[in-house]
């Protein structure tokens, strides 16, 4: 727990040196320009409501991501089980109508159940016909990519816009803030306890993480892989398609072109830097929020461009993912040294 | 200093794995040009480090080495090979697709001028050494085709082309038939003969006491004693490796079996290349009743432990317990049966970075209704942690805490833990496979008494072992496996160790 605290700050105040040295570089102000980041990100008036907010899809995509990588289970069709997950919240808003306290929870499965369909289908070929689920997953992304886009310009588009999105979804499934808070960071902390409580207080839970780490044993031990496999699958993807339900439901509340952005690639970043970890996925996913946000802010403020921010981000994950390992092997090693050293 | 007429100097060397496993603690050994010096100690005792630390494979942390009167330090085996020192593993690391010559002059072909492969030079350059040696090897064989033993002598000889004049032998028996052993030991006699140093690690004392000048005794890391071979005895020599005296007697009681209760009849499993892996298997355990499975590895055990616990179906042929036909039960159902220790902790028994509760409860999390809660969507972690203390109790696990990561147990208490998990299920029928593999003398006494215990509580157990003292001492019947065939079935007291040598060497009684 403090090793991983440790690597956590060393990776995040390292990335942020590297950073200032390249500002110096280029003759920009770093202080200054760390100050506005955080300014606009944490204590601005409504920052923080903001930046939590824009939390949410990158920490549900990372926890779909954390969640299947630390089952075993590659899972990499987050971008596209996103954009279905949307596209259904998208057609449930335009064509369903009930007052909000069913409207939004009828929204919310509706987003889960377009993600798990999705992932549910790459995992029907790999049952059906042994497709490893890491290619199939892959292809999927490029497939809902093009698709949504097609049924955004052609039977879903919104005559009265010039590019191409959808009419707005019915205002009874809109997530309206509550003071500055938006209630998808509500619903992204419930799934983030859920998971938790999923993951390690469920039996299937414990069958996941042991799959995990050694499948062998676990099917040797009983557990039935395969279902196991298809139900990671489905959990994963809803998670990803509650993403983008999120996104439509408290943002634009209606499927725009380019939409998922890169939320969901960023989400399978903020698994890897996690190690699967979900408490760490909902840390890191609020940290890389504060980055994106304040990005923003700081443009406005500095001449930086925000592209920094990308710098960044890659900067935090490199060092973070590389002085994991090597942390320990150190320590290990300092241990050993002082060791061998007690015995003259 | 290092005295003139050893050859070799090993002195106050420390090693201690990342990050406190204490495996050398301050020996010294040294080794004299010509002699055969035996290295003995239990698993873990620091043989295997030790002579990897003089071939550099491993850094050590203190002390220093000597090798012919020069410090040395070896960044790598290559550099050890190159002084003249050889090191020959326990796993064999040739590869099986090429020749006998092919793999020997691998890594230091001849060529000709335009540096391409001189095959011709290279098979007359092998051939010269075997006759020399007079190895009795066909250089142009496959080695996937040839025995074991000649994959052993093909890995000795191809440290010998390199001019190696210190070999080093990891356990070299190990992989043998009790007929196999004592041509290998005229070898390396002769090799002794001609000047060569051997040094050998095994923990099995007849062996030692054969063929060796020297002998020197680890223990936990430290080095007990070096010894004369001519002025010692097994008993002397097991006191010093255990630290007290060890008894070679089988306290099995004799006990009438009691009704069938694990059955195969006409198991086939045929693998993809289409070779027959089991052939026409026909195998019964009775209640109260050991059997064991002798057979030189690769003949099939692999496949029977797969067909029986459910990793791969047999292509014909059905399996029984307790006259349930489980042939085509998924895992879950068999393992209200089967009770299995597989030969392999880190891969097939166990999860090493789950806690060690996590461990201990795996498959009692679907079979045991204590720990299902909410019709089994949830697990009682409470009466988990009930549990795993009853197993640290009962097999007196030896452990920091139940969450720790399995892996920080050493293997005798990762055992132990097994152990407790499989025999806790309470079922009828248990499989070990190489149950004491890797374990200390303590460890494997302990597991032995384990075994003999649900023997007497009247479960039917399969033993696959490829120690045959082991089957001796347990087993009441002993089946031998021999290209996927079990071509004899004995009582255990109407045979001995040579008739069961030969079996498992040629599939029959008397060698043509």
């Amino acid at each position: 727990m403090i090793q991983k605290s440790i690597n956590g700050i060393l990776g995040i105040f390292t990335a942020l040196l590297i950073g200032a040295v390249m500002m110096l570089a280029q003759g920009f102000d770093p202080l200054a320009t760390y100050q506005s980041l955080f300014d606009f990100s944490l204590f601005r008036s409504s920052s923080l409501a903001t930046t939590l907010k824009n939390a949410v899809p990158l920490v549900l995509t990372g926890l779909s991501a954390s969640m299947a990588f630390a089952s075993g289970v590659i899972n990499l069709g987050q971008p596209g089980q996103l954009l279905i997950g949307a596209l259904f919240v998208t057609l449930g808003g335009l064509y369903i109508d009930l007052p909000p306290i069913l409207m939004i929870p009828f929204l919310v499965l509706m987003a889960m159940f377009g993600g798990a369909l999705w992932a549910g289908l790459a995992a029907l070929m790999r049952r059906a016909f042994n497709m490893s689920e890491f290619i199939v997953t892959l292809m999927l992304n490029m497939i809902a990519d093009f698709f949504t886009l097609w049924a955004i310009t052609n039977p879903l588009k919104d005559e009265s816009a010039f590019s191409a999105m959808t009419p707005p979804i019915t205002r009874s499934g809109w997530l309206h803030e509550i003071g500055a808070f938006n209630p998808s960071i509500l619903i992204m902390l419930a799934a983030v306890a859920g998971m938790w409580f999923v993951f390690n207080r469920w039996n299937a839970g414990y069958e996941w993480r042991i799959t995990g780490q050694n499948s062998l044993f676990a099917r040797l031990g009983g557990c039935k892989v395969d279902r196991n496999f298809v139900s990671i699958m489905l959990v994963t993807g809803a998670l990803a398609g509650l993403a983008g339900g999120m996104v439509v439901m408290a943002g634009p509340h209606r499927f725009l072109r380019g939409l998922g952005a890169n939320y969901a690639w960023d989400g399978v970043m903020i698994a890897i830097v996690a190690n699967s970890g979900l408490i760490a996925t909902l840390l890191y996913g609020l940290f890389f929020s504060i980055f994106q946000t304040g990005a923003l802010g700081m443009e406005l403020i500095t001449n930086v461009p925000s592209e920094i921010i990308v710098v960044l981000q890659a900067v935090t994950v490199l060092v973070i993912v590389a002085s994991r390992e090597y942390l320990n092997i150190t320590l290990d090693r300092l241990a050993a040294k002082r060791r061998a050293r007690e015995r003259f | 200093m290092a005295a003139i007429e050893e050859l070799i100097s090993l002195n106050n060397i420390v090693k201690v794995y990342p990050p406190n496993v204490l495996a050398l603690d301050d020996v010294s050994i040294s080794f004299r040009e010509g002699e055969i010096h035996a290295l003995v100690g239990e698993n873990g005792a620091g043989k295997s480090t030790l002579m990897k630390v003089l071939y550099g494979l491993v850094p050590f942390n203190q002390g220093n080495i000597f090798y012919r009167g020069r410090r040395v330090r070896f960044q790598e085996p290559g550099e050890a090979i190159a002084a003249g020192i050889g090191m020959v593993h326990q796993e064999i690391l040739l590869i099986p697709e090429f020749t006998v010559w092919e793999n020997i002059v691998l890594g230091s072909e001849p060529v000709d001028q335009w540096g391409r492969l001189d095959e011709e030079r290279a098979r007359q350059l092998v051939g010269e050494k075997i006759q020399e040696f007079q190895f009795h090897l066909n250089p142009s064989a496959r080695v996937e085709d040839i025995s074991v033993a000649a994959r052993q002598k093909v890995e000795i000889l191809k440290l010998l082309y390199r001019r190696v004049s210190v070999l080093i032998l990891d356990e070299p028996t190990a992989v043998l038939t009790p007929q196999e052993i004592p041509l290998l030991f005229a070898e390396l006699s002769r090799l002794r003969a001609s000047g060569h140093t051997i040094i050998f690690i095994s923990h099995r004392l007849e062996e030692v006491l054969a063929l060796s000048d020297r002998i020197t005794v680890l223990r936990k890391g430290k080095k007990v004693a070096t010894v004369e071979a001519g002025e010692t005895t097994r008993q002397e020599l097991a006191r010093l490796m255990v630290g007290r005296d060890v008894l070679f007697l089988s306290r099995r009681k004799p006990q009438t079996p009691g009704k069938v209760v694990f059955k195969t009849e006409n198991l086939n499993f045929v693998n993809n290349q289409s070779r027959h892996q089991l052939h026409n298997i026909q195998l019964k355990v009775h209640a109260g009743e050991i059997v064991a499975v002798a057979g030189v590895e690769g003949n099939g055990q692999f496949e029977l432990v797969n067909a029986i616990m459910g990793l791969n179906q047999p292509t014909s042929g059905k399996i029984f317990v307790d006259t349930t036909d489980i042939t085509q039960t998924e895992i879950l159902e068999r393992r209200r049966l089967i009770s299995f220790v597989p030969q392999d902790r880190g891969k097939m028994g166990a999860s090493l970075s789950a806690m060690v509760m996590e461990n201990a409860m795996m498959t009692h999390h679907r079979l045991n209704p204590r720990f299902i809660l909410w019709k089994g969507l949830l697990l009682n972690f409470n009466y988990a942690q009930i549990f795993t203390d009853q197993i640290v109790d009962r097999f007196k696990v030896i452990l920091s805490s139940k969450f720790s990561p399995f892996r920080s147990l050493s293997g005798g208490n990762q055992q132990k833990v097994i152990l407790g998990r499989e025999l806790l299920l309470d079922n009828p029928f248990l499989l070990l496979d190489q149950p004491t593999r890797g374990l200390d003398v303590g460890s494997i006494e302990y597991v032995h008494e384990q075994i003999l215990r649900i023997r007497q509580e009247g479960k039917a157990i399969l033993m696959i072992s490829a120690d045959l003292e082991e089957i001796f001492l347990l087993a009441d019947r002993i089946v031998v496996l021999y290209r996927g065939e079990l071509v004899a079935d004995l009582p255990s007291d109407k045979t001995n160790v040579e008739e069961i040598g030969r079996y498992m060497l040629t599939g029959k009684a008397i060698p043509e």
